[in-house]
């Protein structure tokens, strides 16, 4: 039904959908020379058909918007480099709804229906976790976008990357001695509680300790709480630091309680743009993050020494210097995340350059190629900066981004080294068979 | 308590049987959203306004002599008219949407760049219904059954045979508008005439002798012998309009635009069957659940057409003014009416924290509409059955506060007229944000139906505002918009009822009296509208 279909359709911000059709076009006139009879000869000839998992409905969907916007302003970048072993690539959308099972479905999809070479872009990691499954069983590739710590973890297959964002064990723990050399050492955790506050709890604890600080108190929010006036007075007197990490549409109520509850002074405050993806922070009610920290996977608002790869990144992908879309200033970017997308889709390519990809006969090959990769220069390949790769636990370490409120803007104050954010645990990918 | 637990335990076990609770690990990227910065508002002061507002007008209502407001509300003016062109732009409907479908099976996979789902679940569902509402009866211009239907008739011969029997030209939709037989009286109103008005009025006083199909022309009349389709009534768009509700909120993928071309597909070709089988008239009105909800939804609007030997004959009136001559509707329209309601109720219920808490799902790890098909499917069947049984509950309190010898689903097909503007004014408030940016890409997918780099209608490189909705200015003045709308649309609630109430009962105190449990009830409505609109939700 569905195998002829021109998926990549695109509604961009900065590149228009025109322009990255014509984008494809340019890299399929590659191959579109006089005399070329489309599709007739061998199948390297055809293109390289990304199947895009994408949030475009449910929970996820203003994250999808601009995981989309990023991926296609990366493909029109390839394709008018030449594409990938010469060959233009194909963006295949699929959205899953934000919903696991239609996550396994869409995979299932890609793989039996249009038949792609890979399988790219997840988010969410309930969707990430529920799709692993049918990419493993399907053997296909599944590069996911996720930062969630199921891909190092092990619990998934030797079919699944994470390889253009690093994890969020990786990003609680690179921060802590920035914490607790720069705010104080006696912390005090505020968390949603659920599977994503115990992580930064059961990893950012141990990392502060090892920094000579201490976790205070620990403070478990119920996930369905839109009122936090009575959490805020079990906050230890005695406490250096807030390290919070609310999610969800009552993080603009807590920010604003938890300023009322202090006044003017209390202690320092440590979030993750998380919390605020997408968000502008100079809404009101978030007055009270002025001086505050952020984590942030990648500065929104544009630095003053930024790189020229990253200026470009921020060009082609169509942000301003507030991290907002050059065409609309109220479209805050998920700018933190979504530079994960664009560098996979160079880690799919350099992994399918170095196996000689040809069709999915050779999708073993494209594992292991992407297994064997060890680092990513810092370039425009990789703006975000450079990276290592660890090839057994399928997951990539890189750099993190602390940055301070200044009048309602985020500006970096430190950039953690890759060593920060190391850990090691027993996952090994290779040992699973193919 | 232990038991009462367990068992609840087990009920949440039940429905969430399919669930896939064991989340290993995650990033948290539950959207602050525009949600959040509602939050900040102080709604609560909002809420109490608005119900102080709707209650203002209840009393007001109640000082004000029901001739002069229905002397007022009655007044109409012409505005002229316009040929009869429907059988044409249904059939040019009728060939869209078969583009459509087609798009939807070989277009772009991405649902916010196939034309078929923006169209159905934007531009018809939500635009059409505020159309409807807000204009007139749009719908029956661009129904894609009449005009296939006519071509249908017409090539075996039936046409001529049904135009003998018809009083009208041939080339007249008789029945295609809902100003057919339910608002034929009100088509003859105008302010200078009012002596055909108390005439009409009087015709349509309830009765405790009629039945459901009172005031109808067809299938239910008191003294005809009703066929299987008349005892039916609106029983097949009820189901119909269920299994919409279903497919549109709680089935995992209705944006799939194949999925949903089938559907769309085979729910033309069903609808065109029940047409053939029992007459495009009869099949239309309350077999198709469109044809039937859009034109209960068009009695609001401030448009009203008459058929004229081939033309329309177009006049304006206030909105909600045809709801005046409504005839009752039959128990099962009543029920199709609430069931419209509480579904959109509904789809703002099950994101709420509050509704997903009460059974135990994390509204920040919303596990997705797979996981939720068991939980939501009882939670729309609830949430109608308590419409249901509150609104009936609250005419039949209200008929026994005055002693009615009024028949009691009588009583209750006329009252139920007044919920349209709630409805409507639902509809919009709900739906506002999503028809503001689905809008946009509705537009630039109307111009690349197939996704091959076309630009048919020069919308194609439109740049979608998606944000046009977000941030504190985006949500207060959104917040603001719904508040106006759920106001205006219970007040505009209080006052039909109030004249449906003094249809039933002449005496001015009875009317007033037999108000009371119904106001109580839109009073209340009002405030869960606007708390749905600004608790916290998932996404």
């Amino acid at each position: 039904m569905a195998e002829n279909q021109t998926s990549s359709k695109f509604l961009l911000s900065a590149v228009s959908r025109r322009s990255a059709l014509k984008g494809l076009a340019a890299g399929a006139g590659l191959i579109a020379a006089p005399g070329f009879v489309r599709y007739s000869q061998a199948q390297s000839s055809a293109p390289v058909k990304i199947g895009f998992q994408a949030h475009k409905t449910g929970i996820g969907a203003a994250y999808g918007r601009w995981y989309e916007r990023t991926t296609t302003a990366a493909v029109k970048l390839i394709n008018e480099a030449g594409g990938i072993n010469g060959r233009p690539v194909e963006i295949v959308i699929e959205d899953d709804g934000t919903d696991p099972k239609r996550g396994a479905e869409v995979v299932a999809k890609f793989a039996s229906q249009h038949k792609t070479d890979v399988v790219y872009g997840t988010l969410f990691s309930h969707v990430v976790t529920g799709s692993a499954p049918t990419a493993g069983e399907l053997k296909i590739p599944y590069y996911v976008v996720s930062e969630g710590y199921h891909v190092a973890s092990g619990a998934l297959n030797r079919y699944v990357f994470q390889p253009g964002i690093t994890d969020v064990r990786s990003q609680v723990t690179s921060v802590a001695p920035w914490i607790s050399s720069n705010l104080g050492k006696k912390v005090t955790l505020i968390y949603p509680d659920y599977a994503f506050g115990y992580d930064h709890r059961d990893y950012f604890g141990p990392a502060i300790k090892a920094q000579g600080g201490e976790v205070i108190a620990q403070i478990a929010i119920p996930p369905t709480e839109s009122s936090f006036t009575r959490y805020l007075p079990q906050i230890p007197a005695e406490t250096e630091v807030i390290y919070h990490v609310m999610v969800g549409p009552a993080v603009l109520t807590f920010v604003k309680e938890l300023g009322e509850f202090y006044g003017s002074g209390g202690p320092q405050l440590f979030g993750f743009i998380d919390s605020l993806e997408a968000v502008d922070i100079k809404s009101p009610g978030l007055e009270f993050l002025e001086g505050s920290h952020f984590w942030e996977g990648m500065p929104r608002y544009l630095q003053d020494n930024a790189s020229d790869a990253e200026k470009a990144y921020r060009t082609a992908v169509g942000i301003d210097a507030n991290g907002a879309s050059v065409q609309d200033a109220r479209d805050v970017s998920t700018a933190g995340h979504m530079f994960g997308c664009w560098e996979t889709l160079y880690v799919i390519k350099k992994a399918m350059e170095d196996a000689n990809y040809q069709g999915p006969a050779d999708r073993a090959k494209l594992v292991e190629a992407t297994e064997a990769l060890t680092e990513f220069k810092d370039g425009a390949e990789h703006p975000q900066g450079d990276k290592v790769f660890n090839g057994k636990m399928h997951q990539v370490f890189g750099h993190q981004n602390i940055s301070k409120v200044e009048g309602g803007k985020l500006k970096r104050v430190h950039r953690t080294s890759i060593a920060d954010g190391l850990y090691e645990n027993d996952t090994d990918y290779t040992e699973q068979a193919l | 308590m232990r038991g009462s637990g367990t068992g609840r335990s087990r009920f949440r076990a039940f429905l969430l049987s399919p669930v896939v609770m064991a989340v290993l690990t995650g990033e948290a990227l539950a959207h602050a959203s525009e949600r959040g910065h509602v939050l900040l508002l102080p709604t609560g002061y909002y809420i109490v306004g608005a119900v102080l507002a709707v209650f203002a007008s209840f009393l007001v209502l109640a000082v004000l002599p029901p001739k002069t407001i229905v002397s007022a509300w009655s007044r109409r003016l012409c505005l002229g008219e316009i040929p009869d062109l429907r059988a044409v732009t249904s059939t040019l409907s009728f060939v869209v949407l078969m583009v459509l479908v087609a798009a939807g099976i070989w277009g772009s996979r991405d649902p916010l760049s196939n034309p078929l789902p923006l169209v159905v679940w934007t531009l018809l569902w939500i635009g059409v219904t505020l159309m409807q509402g807000a204009m007139g009866d749009f719908w029956s211009w661009i129904n894609p059954w009449y005009g296939p239907y006519r071509v249908v008739m017409r090539c075996v011969g039936f046409v001529t045979h049904r135009c003998r029997r018809s009083t009208l030209p041939p080339s007249v939709l008789p029945d295609i508008s809902p100003a057919w037989g339910e608002i034929e009286l009100s088509s003859t109103l105008s302010p200078t005439v009012p002596a055909a008005r108390e005439a009409g009025r009087a015709q349509l006083l309830i009765s405790p002798h009629a039945g459901e199909m009172s005031g109808r022309t067809e299938g239910g009349n008191i003294g005809q012998k009703r066929s299987i389709y008349g005892r039916l009534a609106y029983t097949p768009a009820l189901l119909g309009f269920l299994a919409f509700a279903w497919f549109e909120l709680i089935y995992p993928a209705p944006d799939d635009p194949f999925r949903l071309a089938i559907v769309v597909a085979l729910y033309w070709a069903a609808s065109f069957a029940g047409m053939l089988l029992f007459s495009y008239n009869r099949w239309s009105r309350q077999g198709e659940f469109l044809t039937a909800f859009f034109s209960l939804i068009a009695r609001f609007s401030i448009l009203d057409g008459q058929e004229t030997g081939g033309r329309i004959r177009l006049s304006l009136n206030w909105p909600g003014a045809k709801l005046l001559d409504a005839a009752p509707l039959p128990l099962s329209g009543t029920l199709f009416l609430l069931l419209a309601l509480s579904s959109v109720s509904f789809d703002g219920l099950s994101k709420t924290f509050f509704w997903l808490g009460l059974f135990g799902i994390n509204p920040l790890e919303y596990p997705g509409r797979s996981a939720l098909v068991w939980l939501n499917s009882f939670g729309l069947l609830a949430t109608f059955a308590v419409m249901v049984v509150v609104t009936l509950s609250a005419v039949a309190l209200g008929e026994r506060l005055v002693a009615s010898r009024h028949c009691f689903r009588g009583a209750a097909g006329l009252l139920v007229w007044s919920f349209v503007p709630i409805a409507l004014a639902y509809h919009a408030s709900h739906y506002v944000a999503s028809l503001l940016v689905n809008g946009q890409y509705a537009l630039v997918a109307v111009s690349d139906p197939f996704a091959l780099g076309w630009n048919l209608f020069g919308t194609a490189n439109h740049h979608v505002e998606a944000a046009i909705v977000a941030g504190a200015g985006g949500a207060r003045l959104i917040w603001n918009v719904q508040v106006a709308a759920i106001v205006g649309g219970h007040v505009l609630a209080v006052l039909a009822a109030h004249a449906l109430a003094h249809r039933l009962h002449p005496d001015r105190g009875a009317a007033i009296r037999s108000q009371i449990p119904l106001t109580v009830l839109m009073l209340a409505y009002t405030a869960l509208g606007l708390w749905l609109l600004s608790t916290p939700t998932a996404g």
